[in-house]
């Protein structure tokens, strides 16, 4: 079996592959012995990539830009909003008297039942009801279809980030879709839970409907209740609400602030796939009707008697962030028998590191379209601030250096305020900031579009890619421009509205970068003789091989069978 | 101060009691128990010459009727009906749980139905009646409830008229997954018996028919 000389093959491997080396890569060689082989010639580094051909984004996607201006309906009045996409004042007018109190062309203008938020009985004779019920349901949102690859009903946290999540939502009528072509949720049914406002010394009577497929619970974070049955931890106070069940939650709350609401069921869990939502308790005031449900957080469009007193504006900021190998896994099944083992047994919270990080329930640059702090000079804004993160967050104000009045719904003692430009905010804690727009240099720097963001640096990134994550902004009205977006001067924010970009697709400055100096750089191609010999040498030297490895294969049978010949 | 506060509750009671009331608007029944959307009780459908008849359905909707259907959490009494053409179909609906259920058919002719759609809710437990006119082809309808995951979750049924264009997909003890759900092996010593056997059958088949030809 000496066919081929097995010496000429090892030779020939060897020279080959020294060959190719020097074909792939001579510069080890010149880098050291230049001096004797001389320069190596120019090669052109790879050409950039050709660039992405994007849809032109939209910056503000309004629907209803009239509902910015100023309301009065059935009596209430309901301020202007800058925003974008501001709430419904119709919506906001129904939750303001009661889904019951309000005439029918103005609950049509709303998706709500008409039990939604039932307010009867002015108890005390102040001139504001005092019996007060409210309807919440679950609902999921981005979860799996048995029908179709699309997450349904669908929520955009930012452009193309469709992370599942669960949601306390005011209970409402009709689709949970916009409709039967556009399966994305409809404007109720979003990330944050909706924010709960009641008045202080009111028969609050909050019912939990439980239209999910997993059971729930409400505790009441620090909200005056008594415990027996109303607690809303499974181990101590009750049972949990299965699904098709309900549960009638009663409190009559004696200490007012800002509070919250959560899940007690499989806490790590449920409040992580978005089962929490703040629940403010205003002062006992005359003639206070307060706006029980502010769906998508945000500003407050009929603030209470109390903070109108000492505010111009209130608004509602809620902070979250989303582990996606925690949240997506409700779009792996259907099956709600493996989403119970995959979430409460197979996840590992302690494993878990989070990818989305939200404020009032997008991601820049969607915070621009909702969660703008729009403010006049010489204003006093109240802004409620929530950590619904399992991470201390650290708030920073550009531009401004606001004082915390309370915390966990506690006023601070006037002697002993803070005031500071970064508020460290633990997990499920609670601040109420006092914004002062007064250009003093302490309070405030003058007028602008000022950022405001998290300043742990992970968390003003989308899954790592920067700017996201919680960024939002305080913009002084002169810097808003005709599409309710902030006026901004720098680099052009128009790319951050592509799902490309949040997907790694498109290069960071690719807006500012007229050299090209930073695009995506082409990959190697075939281009110069050296190419083409060397890709020749590679298939010699794997011809080389093969037939190295037939000389092997040889020599192994001929001993195997020289074996098997002595042991007869 | 205080006669405007009086003037405002004396409004707000007056609002209250026509809020009580059960309301009609726009083709729409409504009230605190719910509501029936889009409703037909006469108007013919295109190719219909008259009502041919009066049909009665009754659906009954609640978590108990998932029972039968594993990894389902909500369901109907029944998931499919087959209804004759052209006929008036008085449906009567029920919900057995305390939480909101619907009974919503879609792809209905839009020039009776808005949006193709004739829809009844129940906001708890409670029942109610609405009418709708089967139209004149053979069609498969979707019926669903639209409460978020409740479709999802085992409220999807199909309503036949006539001979009916098929099957939808992922109706409960009808049709199969589209985007299947994914199970693990059942480790069970039987299962895996009948696993090995089965495979070796395949193996012992393939070997014989080799040794065969070479005879």
């Amino acid at each position: 079996m000496k066919k081929f000389p097995v010496l000429g093959l090892i030779l020939s491997a060897v020279i080959l592959s020294i060959i190719a080396l020097f074909l792939y890569n001579p510069y080890f060689i010149y880098s050291q012995y230049y001096e004797y082989t001389g320069m190596p010639a120019y090669e052109a580094a790879p050409p950039p990539k050709p660039k992405a051909e994007l849809a032109k984004p939209v910056m503000c996607d309004e629907d209803y830009p009239e509902w910015r201006k100023a309301y009065t309906i059935g009596g209430m009045d309901i301020q202007a909003s800058d925003a974008c996409n501001p709430d419904n004042p119709y919506e906001v007018a129904a939750f303001v008297r009661g889904t019951n109190n309000i005439i029918m062309p103005v609950l049509m203008r709303t998706q709500l039942s008409d039990d939604a938020v039932v307010k009867t009985d002015d108890l005390d004779g102040d001139g504001d009801p005092d019996n007060i019920t409210i309807r919440i349901e679950v609902a999921e949102l981005n979860g799996r279809s048995p029908d179709e690859l699309g997450f349904i009903p669908g929520f955009e946290i930012a452009p193309g980030v469709k992370p599942g999540a669960w949601v306390f939502a005011p209970k409402s009528r009709g689709m949970s879709t916009v409709n039967r072509e556009n399966l994305n949720a409809n404007h109720l049914l979003r990330l944050p839970s909706a924010p709960i406002r009641v008045e202080a010394g009111d028969n609050i009577t909050l019912i939990l409907e439980n239209t999910h497929y997993f059971p729930h619970t409400v505790h009441l974070h620090g909200v005056d209740h008594v415990f027996s049955n109303n607690d809303g931890v499974p181990q101590t106070s009750e049972q949990m609400t299965m699904p098709g069940e309900q549960h009638l939650y009663k409190m009559k709350p004696r200490h007012a602030g800002t509070m919250m609401y959560h899940c007690h069921v499989q806490v790590q869990v449920h409040m992580m796939m978005g089962l929490q939502g703040l629940f403010i308790v205003e002062e006992n005031k005359p003639n206070n009707w307060v706006q029980t449900f502010n769906v998508g957080a945000g500003k407050v469009r009929h603030p209470s008697v109390g903070v109108r007193e000492d505010y111009v504006q209130e608004y509602d900021l809620h902070y979250q962030a989303i582990d996606t190998s925690l949240n997506n896994l409700i779009q792996t099944t259907n099956d709600p028998r493996q989403l119970a083992k995959k979430m409460n047994r197979l996840y590992d919270i302690t494993d878990g590191t989070d990818d989305y990080f939200m404020l009032n329930g997008r991601s820049f640059p969607y915070t621009l379209r909702e969660s703008l702090i729009t403010v006049e000079p010489d204003q006093h804004v109240k802004l409620r601030v929530l950590n619904g993160t399992p991470e201390v967050i650290a708030l920073h104000t550009h531009g401004h250096k606001a004082t915390i009045t309370a915390y966990d719904g506690v006023d601070v003692n006037p002697a002993a305020k803070i005031t500071r430009d970064v508020y460290t905010i633990a997990s499920a804690q609670r601040i109420d900031l006092d914004l002062y727009t007064k250009d003093d240099g302490l309070h405030s720097y003058g007028e602008g579009a000022w950022l405001m963001h998290d300043h742990a640096e992970r968390a003003i990134t989308t899954n790592g890619i920067n700017p996201g994550g919680n960024v939002s902004q305080i913009v002084y009205r002169k810097y808003l421009n005709k599409n309710a977006m902030p006026n901004v001067e720098g680099v052009s924010i128009m790319p951050y509205f592509s799902p490309e970009y949040y997907k790694g697709e498109l290069p960071t400055w690719s807006a500012s970068d007229a050299f090209g100096w930073w695009d995506d750089v082409a990959g190697k191609s075939v281009q110069s003789y050296k190419d083409v010999i060397l890709l020749i040498v590679l298939g010699m030297l794997a011809g080389v091989l093969f037939l190295l490895f037939n000389v092997m294969y040889s020599f192994l049978h001929d001993v195997a069978v020289k074996l098997k010949d002595r042991s007869r | 101060m205080k006669a405007l506060n009086v003037a405002v509750l004396a409004l707000l009671l007056v609002i209250t009691s026509i809020a009580q009331a059960e309301m009609s608007h726009m083709g729409m029944r409504m009230g605190e128990w719910g509501m029936v959307m889009n409703e037909n009780l006469q108007d013919l459908p295109q190719g219909c010459l008259k009502i041919a008849g009066v049909q009665k359905i009754t659906i009954k909707a609640g978590r108990e009727y998932a029972k039968p259907f594993p990894g389902t959490i909500f369901g109907y009494s029944q998931h499919e009906f087959n209804l004759p053409k052209c006929t008036q179909i008085n449906v009567t609906f029920i919900n057995e749980d305390n939480i909101r259920h619907q009974f919503m058919i879609h792809g209905l002719p839009t020039y009776l139905h808005p949006q193709g759609m004739f829809h009844m809710e129940l906001y708890a437990k409670g029942e109610v009646k609405g009418t709708f006119i089967t139209p004149s082809s053979d069609k498969t309808y979707l019926a669903h409830c639209d409460v978020a995951q409740h479709m999802e979750k085992g409220m999807k049924a199909q309503v036949k008229v006539g001979d009916g264009s098929g099957n939808l997909p992922s109706i409960p003890g009808v049709s199969g997954q589209l985007n299947k759900d994914v199970y693990a092996l059942d480790l069970s010593v039987a299962n895996i018996i009948l696993v090995i056997l089965l495979f070796f059958l395949g193996l012992a088949s393939c070997l014989f028919f080799f040794i065969w030809r070479k005879h």
